[in-house]
């Protein structure tokens, strides 16, 4: 496998993380401009435990996720009430005050003889956990995908049981949904906080493929690239996100012969693909079309 | 200079750039009161115009009135474009403005749009600046003690005459009687006969206007152009109209102004990262006391400062 | 006796469901012509096809013999139909006065508007008493005067509306049919959607009976104020015919 499909099928899997988050929010019914914020969290706090204080990456992963969920739920309680337009405003404007926070953050220590640490607006250098600990580019890979895939799978787990049904169903209709006795706040709090949790994972493994990070890295646009992905996939499974992500860093690297004119085309495609189908590809009919097939495939069989 | 002329002074600074925001506001909530939903797209259509007029001032040295024509005509089609790609005036649409879902898929759209414009407008022209024709040199003014550059007047003035023109057309002809009939009641827009498809069209030519009138100055003022100008224009605009209540072109114009006014006495006292912060600090906190004081409106209720409809 | 409205098997439908199934019915001019039906049986489609808001598929409306069946809506109000719409639909943020300006948008000629504005305000006083009122906090009977005021504005050959008296008291429901009546004598022929029957057929020059998206009856009012009539129209025929059975 050449270095750069390796490059780009990492890539795909890590900005997949944020896109899930996404997809996560988007299932309860919201659209999250913030999520990129979360990534950086997992990015930043995943770096510190391994460039500054030794830990391994397994750790230094779980302290990502717990971190971001953690700032998830913080911003939620201002915003976990607000609808539509304004919620998706405020997740913005949270990100963007942590983006301006990670640009004043500035904790360096000396490690093996030189500065490690954020270093506000310079960012983060030396995050090189994966190499000390001698791992390949294909086999980080690997370790990413298989990440994914848990991931992957405990999200259609979920969607499969009670909860994840209950959360459609505040997707759908929030009213209706309180008054069908499902308790929306605390609902709504933790698909919040697992949201963070996978963005912040996202980070850092984002953070450790890099071994540099700095706050522009978490911008707007990343959210919203994230937030696309997860709305052009579809949003039926969780397979939805990666279809999306696949789709555009795929084509990034898979068109040369679009180059410059990537986005003029891409962004064209999205917007009528959007129109046509308005929850994505994979949307429910489609599934659940598929779904049906299968079944009386097996029962045939 | 005294701590009153101080204050004055940053604060006339800050009316300057907060008229600027105005336009802005007022561009991006006139859309958003007829398609009620955000246009992500509307900096980059208003930047691809100046682009282009740049462009054909750097090519041809042609004069700066006909450099504002090219913009607007660019970003008018641009407008246009994106009017009819992701918020087309579908009958069906209308009986259902507040279907969550698609006000997602349309907002998603037209960040694909947003893309494309950007990717348009630097397609041949990657540097990281332009320059941009100036507006009227360096000359200052000085009154009472206080200075305003000449360019900033003409901020000042143009941001007035748009506000006023855009409130005699829409409050006294016929033509802004469509427009606020579409923007308050959509259906019953079509049932006394007003063309609701070409409202939305004369929404977003309006915005467009309105939008590059604004930007243009800007750039004109800073003699230069840099492909941030999309991002910065969309977010001071929703920015602006968040605080001053969705749809209320009122609330966009008082909001802008005193976004600006804040921005300006932030940076003057802790530096330029805060001042960013500050914008945000001020949008947060808005939406959670909205959120939590009892009686929270809906998703198209009142704002801070305005209302529903436009007014 | 002209027909002003003359309407050929019109379908029509709000994606899969099928709300007309082939509407035939001719409205005379100078007539008040009524239809009743249970919910459900499409009367209200009929009306947002008859005015292009619901587009129509098979079939023909013609208007004094000019097909208007799939224009736009706005080309339809300039052809001489206007709806006086079920829930009035006044323009909630807007004074009275610009309500009434919106009803004569399709209108040219500002000497003769304003003239006919005066008219209205004097034909309809509580209006008048109003005029800067926001629209949105009248009361259902004075926003119904509006929206009935609001389509006269735009001079119409004929005035459409939908359940007028929905929603409003006995009292306040006699004074609408009392300005049906008035509107009538000026002239306008009038098609009415109503679930108020007895009031309906007491002005009624002329009843259709709609049931699950088609025409079942059309008479004359005076022949039919007989119970099984009223009956079809509340409960729909089987109910009528069971009725007469038992």
């Amino acid at each position: 496998m050449s270095d750069a499909l390796v490059a780009v099928l990492t890539n795909i899997s890590l900005v997949s993380f944020l896109a899930l988050s996404a997809y996560l929010l988007l299932l309860a019914g919201e659209v999250s401009f913030g999520q990129q914020a979360f990534f950086g969290i997992g990015a930043y706090s995943a770096g510190i435990a391994t460039a500054m204080h030794g830990w391994g990456l397994p750790s230094a992963v779980l302290i990502a996720a717990a971190a971001g969920a953690a700032a998830a739920v913080l911003v939620a309680c201002a915003t976990i009430k607000l609808r539509g337009m304004y919620f998706a405003m405020a997740t913005l404007a949270a990100a963007e005050l942590m983006r301006i926070g990670f640009a004043e953050l500035t904790i360096q220590q000396v490690k093996h003889g030189e500065l490690v640490g954020p270093n506000g607006v310079e960012g983060f250098r030396g995050i090189r956990w994966i190499f000390e600990a001698g791992l390949e580019p294909p086999q980080f890979l690997l370790i990413v995908y298989a990440l994914l895939a848990t991931v992957v799978g405990l999200l259609i787990l979920l969607e499969r049981s009670p909860m994840g049904v209950q959360i459609r169903m505040i997707g759908e209709d929030e009213q209706l949904a309180s008054v069908q006795g499902i308790a929306v706040v605390k609902t709504k709090l933790l698909v919040v906080a697992a949201s963070g949790a996978l963005a912040a994972i996202g980070g850092a493994l984002y953070a450790h493929h890099n071994t540099y990070i700095e706050p522009s890295n978490f911008s707007v646009m990343l959210g919203v690239h994230a937030l696309s992905y997860a709305l052009i996939g579809g949003l039926a499974t969780a397979f939805g996100p990666l279809l999306g992500a696949l789709l555009d860093v795929g084509l990034l690297e898979g068109t040369r012969v679009f180059a410059q004119y990537r986005m003029i085309v891409f962004g064209g495609l999205v917007a009528l693909l959007l129109l046509w189908r308005p929850r994505g590809i994979l949307d429910e009919p489609l599934v659940h079309a598929w779904c049906r097939r299968l079944r009386r495939a097996r029962q045939g069989v | 200079m005294t701590a009153f002329g101080d204050i004055a002074q940053t604060t006339i600074d800050g009316v300057a750039a907060g008229a600027l925001y105005a336009l802005f506001a007022l561009g991006f909530t006139m859309i958003f009161g007829v398609i009620r939903r955000a246009n992500l797209a509307y900096g980059s259509s208003v930047m691809l115009g100046l682009y282009v007029a740049t462009l054909a001032w750097m090519t041809f040295d042609i004069s700066i009135v006909l450099c504002f024509a090219i913009a607007s005509a660019v970003a008018i089609a641009a407008g246009l474009y994106v009017q009819m790609l992701c918020f087309p005036s579908r009958a069906a649409d209308r009986q259902q403005p507040n279907d969550a879902h698609r006000l997602m898929v349309s907002v998603a759209a037209s960040f694909a749009v947003w893309m494309q414009l950007e990717e348009l407008a630097t397609l041949n022209m990657p540097a990281h600046l332009y320059p941009f024709p100036a507006l009227a040199g360096d000359a200052v003014i000085e009154l009472v003690g206080l200075s305003i550059r000449s360019d900033a007047l003409i901020v000042l003035v143009s941001a007035l005459a748009v506000c006023a023109a855009l409130y005699l057309t829409l409050y006294r002809t016929r033509f802004g009687l469509g427009i606020r009939a579409t923007v308050d009641l959509p259906r019953a827009a079509s049932v006394v006969g007003i063309n609701v498809s070409g409202v939305f069209r004369k929404a977003f030519v309006i915005a467009a206007i309105v939008g590059t009138i604004g930007a243009f100055v800007a750039c004109a003022t800073a003699e230069q152009l840099t492909p941030k100008l999309g991002m910065w224009l969309t977010l001071k605009a929703m920015l602006a109209m968040m605080v001053g209540g969705l749809g209320s072109l009122r609330g966009a114009v008082v909001a802008g102004v005193a976004l600006g006014v804040l921005e300006a006495h932030v940076q003057r006292h802790f530096g330029p990262q805060l001042r960013d912060a500050s914008t945000y600090l001020v949008l947060f906190a808005v939406l959670a006391w909205r959120a939590w004081r009892p009686g929270a409106a809906t998703q198209f209720g009142v704002g801070v400062l305005g209302g529903r409809g436009v007014r | 006796m002209t027909v002003v409205l003359s309407v050929r098997g019109l379908t029509a439908g709000y994606g899969k469901i099928q709300a007309l199934k082939g509407v035939s019915l001719d409205v005379e001019e100078g007539g008040i012509a009524c239809l009743l039906g249970p919910n459900g049986a499409g009367k209200t489609a009929l009306m947002f096809a008859l005015t292009g808001i619901l587009k129509a598929q098979e079939g023909s409306v013609t208007l004094r013999g000019a097909e208007i069946k799939g224009l736009a809506p706005h080309h339809i109000v300039e052809s001489g139909v206007a709806l006086v719409p079920e829930n009035r639909l006044v323009f909630p943020s807007m004074t009275v006065l610009e309500n009434l300006r919106a009803g004569a948008y399709c209108r040219s000629g500002k000497g003769e508007i304003d003239a006919d504005l005066a008219k209205m305000l004097s034909t309809f006083p509580r209006l008048q008493q109003r005029s800067q009122q926001l629209a949105g906090t009248l009361s259902g009977g004075e926003q119904q005067m509006l929206a009935v005021a609001r389509a006269m504005m735009s001079r119409p050959k004929l005035l459409l509306m939908d359940e007028p008296s929905i929603g409003l008291a006995p009292l306040v429901v006699a004074e609408i049919f009392r300005i049906i009546t008035q509107v009538s004598r000026q002239g306008v022929t009038i098609f009415l959607v109503e679930q108020n029957v007895h009031m309906a057929l007491k002005i009624a020059s002329h009843f259709y009976l709609m049931e699950q998206g088609k025409v079942i009856f059309s008479g004359d009012p005076k022949t039919a104020m007989e119970d099984d009539v009223i009956q079809r129209a509340y409960l729909g025929s089987s109910a009528a015919q069971h009725r007469q059975g038992a």
